[in-house]
């Protein structure tokens, strides 16, 4: 299991009402934990941070784990806040090589900052040369791209990032 | 100017020619049509290969797409892939009598030559697999004359296309059937069984970090080759890009 993963793991914890959950996958486990929601005072223009969670892994140490502590402060105005918890992932469904494009040297299919519905097609995950449309299954707007144009990615891979609408 | 007609149970449209039968496939997928529907052509204007490339689609080939829409969890469709390959290479056999070789994923060889090319796309919620069968082409362009094959500069006969078409889209489909009800492993032992390249055949491979040389050593579960490289390392190669190594 990835750190990319995990830290979608806990954005799903955030963004719901689970107070604990726990994901195997072959022999990693993971464990999160929703502890007391962290509440900052006196600063009614930043987003309510994300509550804090624990992270523990079944094997390793330390036991008390790892706490992923709660941005204090709004990022900077104009950068996405890429804690929002509300943000969604695309993932990618098979493990293969990501291309932004039909072709090489054609438009992409989608660049951060545009607006998508549902059904439009963001990228090509080729695996075996068979060509995989992934295509948008929420309306919103792309925040971020976390993979290159050619770059290997795996089962699960967060792609984008998208703010729903 | 196409004939549209239904060969027990299957609808295929077929073009005397057309820009892209890939184009025209997801046409259909996207307006719903059924799974095992065939676009066939005897000339293609726009022929698709991989990542924009084109398909030589001269007269005489055999240029089709078939609409499926296989039970599979998204993990193991890549599988299909090789489940294709091993479709063309079982009509041959039973149809023409040529035994081919298969270069991972989905090459279809006689030596090092290409025989058929098959590009496979999950698109409007359907797989489409386009295969580009050389039938009658009696020779190729110097370009192509190196690395293409027809089955009629193999066998010195001329075949009819109208009756390989039909066998092809059976083939496909009971094929992709065995990999839905006997999963990967089944795919997997046929495509090893039938394929120089699954092991022991000395390889270069294009990766995203660059040239490797290696000797195959079989396929994954996934159905990923593994090459073990001249250092040792073994490498797991996803995508495609495999040539002969002397």
């Amino acid at each position: 299991m990835t750190i990319e993963e995990i830290r979608e793991l806990i954005h799903v914890v955030c963004s719901s009402g689970i107070a604990e959950l726990e994901v195997q996958r072959g022999e990693n486990r993971v464990w999160i934990k929703r502890t007391a929601g962290a509440v900052v005072a006196d600063a009614p223009a930043a987003p309510p941070p994300p509550a804090a969670v624990s992270v523990i892994p079944p094997i390793a140490a330390p036991p008390e784990g790892v706490t992923v502590a709660a941005p204090q402060a709004a990022p900077p105005a104009g950068t996405p806040d890429l804690t929002d918890p509300t943000l969604q992932p695309v993932k990618s469904p098979i493990v293969g090589t990501f291309y932004e494009a039909p072709a090489p040297g054609a438009e992409p299919f989608v660049h951060v900052g545009d607006v998508i519905q549902p059904g439009k097609v963001l990228c090509i995950i080729e695996s075996m040369k068979l060509m995989n449309e992934i295509e948008a299954e929420i309306s919103g707007t792309i925040v971020k791209r976390l993979v290159e144009n050619g770059q290997p990615v795996e089962y699960g891979e967060v792609l984008f990032l998208v703010k729903p609408s | 100017m196409f004939t549209s007609g239904w060969i027990p149970m299957r609808r295929i449209e077929w073009h005397d020619t057309i820009d892209s039968t890939m184009r025209r496939a997801a046409e259909l997928a996207r307006e719903g049509c059924a799974a095992g529907t065939v676009v066939a052509a005897r000339t293609q204007t726009a022929g698709q290969g991989r990542l924009g490339r084109t398909w030589d689609s001269r007269l005489g080939g055999l240029y089709f797409t078939i609409v499926l829409r296989p039970r599979l969890e998204p993990a193991r469709v890549p599988l299909a892939t090789l489940a294709l390959g091993l479709a063309v290479a079982d009509t041959l056999q039973i149809f023409v009598g040529l035994s081919v070789d298969l270069r991972w994923p989905n090459d279809v060889l006689i030596g090092d030559r290409k025989l058929a090319g098959i590009l496979a796309q999950l698109q409007e919620g359907a797989l489409l697999a386009g295969i580009g069968l050389n039938v009658n082409q009696r020779e190729f362009p110097p370009e192509l004359a190196r690395i293409a094959t027809s089955l009629r500069i193999e066998t010195g006969s001329e075949q009819n296309p109208d009756l390989l078409l039909p066998a092809l889209a059976g083939s496909v489909e009971s094929h992709l059937k065995i990999l839905e009800t006997s999963g990967a492993a089944a795919i997997l032992r046929l495509f090893e069984a039938a394929s120089s390249y699954a092991a022991g055949r000395r390889v270069r491979v294009e990766m995203p970090a660059g040239e490797i040389t290696g000797v195959t050593a079989g396929l994954t579960a996934e159905g990923f080759l593994r090459v073990r490289r001249d250092d040792g390392a073994e490498v797991t190669v996803t995508a495609g890009g495999v040539r002969p190594a002397g």
